[in-house]
């Protein structure tokens, strides 16, 4: 059992009302999306692990178990080519949930004409087994869901 | 075994919805498929986190590996899919 913690505060926001089909319809696994606070947020690591992936609009953090966890900030952000993100760590670190990985303003993307949506993915995982998604508002570090 | 070897074209290399929409088309396939660099160990083209890991960037070429029944199929449409701009 993985339990994945909410990078950033803001609002829970089902996958499904995400505003980009590759997380909406599931594409790259099930999930919780987060509606961040319109504020300069520090994103978190939501498992402990190794950072797998690490651009400056998502990241994917792998636990020990082999389960990868993608965290994406904003949608089509990867058109900014880092402008706006700066990385507080590195690709294959070593890192503990809770612990800052990007630092980003959701208020900057949304100006840019893109959503801040933040879609936090159980790769390759089966929606059966992901439970206990989290309602309404949320706090950095509050349990976000279960993946079993 | 039939493979294909194909140029990534998206900008994004493989990544994204091109990473997505292959994984995806790949996961509806009965038989085992497999991705690699070139000369790189073959992951499974059915996994978004394999497929992320091997971090294939635009105008890098891949070898797409399948076996069995449809195989063939299969891998043009992921060849399609790879090089689509």
């Amino acid at each position: 059992m993985t339990t994945v913690l909410a990078p950033m505060g803001g609002t829970a926001v089902r996958l499904a009302e995400v505003p980009d089909p590759v997380f909406s319809a599931g594409m790259v696994g099930p999930g919780l999306a987060i509606d961040p606070v319109r504020e300069p947020v520090v994103a978190v690591a939501p498992i402990d692990g190794i950072i797998m992936k690490l651009h400056p609009h998502a990241f994917v953090i792998v636990g020990d178990d082999g389960r990868g966890v993608l965290v994406h900030l904003g949608i089509d952000t990867v058109q900014l080519r880092g402008a706006g993100f700066e990385l507080l760590t590195t690709e294959g670190a070593r890192i503990r949930a809770g612990q800052p990985v990007v630092s980003w303003n959701p208020v900057s993307i949304e100006a840019s004409g893109r959503s801040p949506v933040c879609p936090v993915v159980a790769l390759d995982g089966d929606a059966d087994y992901v439970t206990g998604l989290a309602h309404g508002r949320i706090d950095a570090g509050d349990d976000l869901f279960e993946w079993a | 075994m039939a493979e294909r070897k194909v140029t990534v074209q998206s900008e994004v290399g493989l990544h994204a919805r091109p990473a997505a929409t292959f994984v995806q088309t790949a996961a509806k396939a009965t038989v085992n498929v497999t991705v690699a660099r070139m000369s790189g160990e073959p992951v499974s083209a059915k996994s978004i986190l394999s497929v992320l890991a091997l971090d294939v960037r635009q105008g890098e070429t891949i070898v797409i590996s399948a076996d069995g029944e449809g195989a063939d199929e299969l891998l043009d449409a992921l060849a399609a899919i790879a090089s689509a701009p």
